[in-house]
């Protein structure tokens, strides 16, 4: 590789096609920053999925310069699909082949940019529409948009996919803050590294900023609930509220049938959610809230592998993917620290710590620190281990006892969203790790329904999600919040 | 390359014709050793002391006091290592300035990683280093203080006399880097009590691979080179005698012809200036008068520095560019950060510097380039509202 530019990127930074900026634009994105040193700007107008006009503006040196035109003049005029699909690779095939050693990142700068006014764009375009469920539109034949995170799962969703001949759109979201590196074009970053793998498999790559989604609809309700001392599962709540929606929005856009994500599941008539084949990478519990209605556009394809068969696939292409360690953490506390996050955003207040008759027996600095069924960090010493049994916000107690004080035999639950009828319903799952448990159901008020458990089990708290599956354990009736436990 | 026009002298300059001509029997033939007893080398080590005579000459030093080594950098590590390593175990602390030439500045880092305290000594706005700093942060442990002569980025001539006296005053060596000033600022060694001073041969139109350090009779110094003991032991290798002749013939009419010389640059300099004053948010930096005469550093708002580079030698004309971009990022220069620059400012300087070659219609179709490329890139700039 050589240290000196080739005359095409002496010819682009002299002679720059396509500088400039859209008065009006369809979308607009920036990359870079101060401590980058190079800046880059794309104006976009679309119409119809068509990049009728480019534009772009770069602060940087010659190889930035020379990227942004090679960049914007290939793709104007092109389908939306088509421009995303634009790699590093094609960039520098445009510009005569690779820039000098140290320079790619200016690849990386252009494109970033450019996918940032597409973002802008579809952004723009879905307004408030992202925050409402939306019917299907689906036009498209074998078209699916497939949501890729960067990790080995979604990868090989999206590679499977197009190997089984459907065309594929790729999508990542911008959820939160928190991802590594996500203000600097140099750093790591999960969406570029998406878009890398997504550009190698061939495919186009885009992105949806769903903060603001996101933050309501998940963060918020994760803070609030500890606070009202529920537990809160956010990927419950974001499977309910962004992610499928989000997709299900960039699949009509595009015109395309389906959607899909790497989730370990499967779709069947109805549409109903069933097992996987790899039943210890189960997440039908986490899946309950999907709409119907999308979750008859939905396909699964990990629904039909095993974990280790994901990750041999991944090696066998070649996906970098593939030897990143699992993702077990929730994605916006990479920490762990969910207490410490929690109480970031809350102010907590100290209150007594009581047993089941109302004897105060220690304090605790603030009931989100609590959780049903915890036993560390109690700071009360007993002769026999203590759990928390109950929060009461209000009161400002952490109710403590027994582990036999923790066991519950009725649950009710709330927000149902059902698959098929009720009455199939013959065991329900109440923690992400547990097991189901034979029950009975029976429709209470104000739309509640309560399970009637046939042995009494541990650890159910009020924020979690309950989930009944058929009698074979195979196929989820339907799933909701528990309200409450043994009234 | 016939039509390009270079101005870009501080990076290095033209060999001058005369110069080759002094280089020439030494490059090619039957050759000598210095060192050897015979005629040939006898002829060699003639060659060899006369230039050691006319580069001392250059600076008003004595030739025993001229040690060449293989350049600039050569010079500078030899003193600033040198110097630290021949002092007492008890001095272990380091005077040198923020506005270094990397040579300096990374010896000096060297020291500091082998357990050294380096003090480092502020500018002003303008390069200037701040004297009553440097005064004050000479201790009784400091084994030596370092200032460059004049920058070698913005152009700045520091006031080399009365920070020697201020080191002479208190017996502490004081290093100069004179690479970018010799030939254009008179230095006399019999008057600033420096105790090294760096030079080097392809900033005076000699060749490139050549250098010398004047050091002072009386001050020790540890070589960094270990061998056969030429250069009074402070060099060792067998002697670059094509290199150091054309050195030699170089420091010669570097003295001879310096007050034209200067005259020449400064009046194509300030033209530079006139004509880059006029194109809005150009900003000059560095000292307005205490400046090396063939020095133009300029801060071109909305424009990096790379591409504005590479744009103008695609118009034909070479200039120097204030910054690096390497693997992903830009290194702001630090001296341009000691001065007060910005991140953004830093990243857009460049710096223009003629020569004695150079010609008024050099400068004028320069300035036309110049502003029509400052233009193309503000167009294209998303830094830049003109």
């Amino acid at each position: 590789m050589s240290d000196r530019y080739r005359q095409q990127v002496v010819d682009h930074l002299v002679r720059p096609r396509n500088a400039g900026e859209i008065a009006d634009p369809s979308g607009g994105g920036e990359s870079g920053d101060a401590a980058c040193g190079d800046v880059a700007c794309f104006t976009v107008g679309i119409s119809d999925n068509v990049l009728e006009r480019v534009r772009y503006k770069v602060y940087g040196c010659a190889a930035c310069i020379a990227a942004g035109s090679a960049l914007a003049e290939s793709v104007e005029g092109k389908h939306l699909l088509d421009a995303a699909r634009v790699s590093k690779t094609d960039l520098e095939d445009a510009l005569g082949g690779p820039l000098p050693a140290g320079k790619e990142h200016a690849l990386t700068l252009v494109l970033d940019a450019m996918h940032k006014a597409f973002e802008d764009h579809w952004n723009r375009t879905a307004g408030e529409m992202l925050i409402d469920s939306r019917g299907d539109r689906a036009t498209g034949g074998r078209s699916v948009v497939a949501a890729m995170s960067g990790g080995v799962d979604s990868a090989v969703t999206a590679l499977l996919l197009k190997e089984a001949g459907y065309e594929v759109a790729t999508v990542t979201f911008r959820l939160h803050d928190g991802e590594r590196g996500s203000r600097s074009c140099c750093s790591p970053d999960t969406v570029l590294f998406a878009r890398d793998t997504a550009h190698k498999m061939g495919l186009p790559h885009f992105t949806l900023n769903l903060k603001e989604l996101f933050d309501r609809r998940v963060m918020q309700d994760f803070v609030g609930s500890y606070s009202e001392g529920k537990t809160p599962n956010p990927c419950v709540a974001c499977n309910a509220h962004v992610k499928f929606h989000a997709s299900s929005f960039l699949a009509d856009e595009l015109g395309f049938r389906h959607v899909a994500t790497g989730h370990y599941a499967r779709v069947e008539e109805g549409p109903t959610l069933a097992r996987p084949v790899d039943e210890s990478k189960d997440q039908t519990y986490v899946l309950w809230p999907v709409p119907r209605d999308l979750l008859s556009r939905t396909i699964f394809p990990l629904g039909e592998y095993r974990k280790t068969e994901v990750r041999a696939i991944a090696e066998e292409r070649g996906l970098a993917v593939a030897y990143t360690p699992e993702s077990q953490d929730i994605c916006f506390i990479p920490d762990g620290d969910y207490r410490g996050f929690v109480r970031k955003k809350v102010a907590a207040e100290a209150g007594d710590v009581v047993d089941r008759e109302g004897q105060v027996l220690g304090r605790h600095a603030g009931v989100v620190d609590f959780t049903v069924g915890q036993r560390r960090g109690i700071g009360v010493s007993a002769p026999t281990p203590l759990y928390v049994t109950e929060v009461r916000p209000r009161s400002g107690q952490v109710v403590v006892g027994r582990k036999h004080e923790l066991e519950v035999r009725e649950v009710e639950v709330r927000d149902l969203n059902w698959f098929l009828d009720p009455e199939e319903a013959a065991c329900v799952q109440v923690r992400y790790n547990g097991s189901p448990v034979p029950c009975t159901v029976e429709e209470g008020d104000e739309g509640r329904w309560v399970a009637y458990l046939d042995e009494p089990v541990i650890g159910v708290a009020p924020g979690q999600s309950a989930v009944f599956y058929t009698e074979d354990e195979e196929r989820v009736v339907g799933g909701g919040v528990v309200a409450r436990r043994d009234p | 390359m016939t039509d390009r026009v270079y101005l870009d002298n501080a990076a290095t300059t033209p060999l001058d014709p005369r110069v080759l001509e002094a280089m020439v029997p030494h490059l090619g033939g039957r050759r000598g050793n210095p060192s050897s007893l015979h005629a040939f080398g006898g002829s060699a080590r003639e060659r060899l002391e006369q230039a050691r005579e006319r580069v001392a000459s250059l600076i008003g030093a004595s030739p025993g006091e001229i040690v060449f080594t293989s350049g600039g950098t050569e010079s500078d590590d030899l003193a600033i290592l040198g110097l630290a390593r021949s002092a007492g175990s008890d001095q272990r602390h380091a005077v040198v300035s923020c506005v270094e030439h990397a040579a300096v500045r990374e010896a000096a880092k060297r020291l500091q990683s082998e357990g050294f305290e380096i003090s480092w000594v502020g500018v002003d706005e303008d390069g200037l280093v701040d004297t009553a700093q440097f005064a004050a942060s000479l201790r009784p442990d400091t084994a030596l203080a370092a200032v460059v002569w004049a920058n070698n980025e913005v152009g700045t001539v520091e006031p080399a006399l009365e920070l020697a006296d201020i080191c002479a005053e208190v017996s502490v060596p004081f290093h100069s880097d004179a690479v970018q000033a010799a030939g254009r600022v008179p230095i006399d060694v019999s008057e600033v009590p420096v105790s090294t001073l760096a030079l080097s041969g392809h900033k005076l139109y000699g060749p490139q691979g050549i250098g010398a350090l004047y050091v002072r009779e009386g001050v020790s110094l540890e070589p960094i080179v270990y061998g056969g003991g030429q250069e009074k032991g402070l060099r060792s290798g067998t002697e670059n005698v094509a290199g150091i002749a054309g050195l030699g013939e170089a420091a010669r009419l570097a003295g001879e012809e310096m007050d034209d010389r200067v005259a020449h640059e400064r009046a194509l300099r300030d033209r530079i200036m006139a004509g880059t004053a006029e194109i809005p948010d150009v900003s000059v930096n560095g000292h307005r008068e205490r400046r090396l005469s063939n020095n133009v550093h300029l801060t071109v708002a909305g424009a990096e520095a790379e591409s504005l580079v590479l744009y103008l030698d695609a118009l034909g004309y070479a200039i120097g560019s204030g910054s690096a971009c390497s693997s992903g990022g830009h290194k702001a220069s630090p001296v341009l950060l000691a001065m007060g620059l910005t991140e953004r400012e830093a990243f857009s300087v460049v710096r223009i510097t003629v020569g004695k070659d150079n010609t008024a219609e050099d400068v004028d179709g320069f300035l036309e380039a110049f502003s029509t490329a400052v233009a193309q890139l503000r167009e294209i700039s998303p830094l830049y509202a003109g």
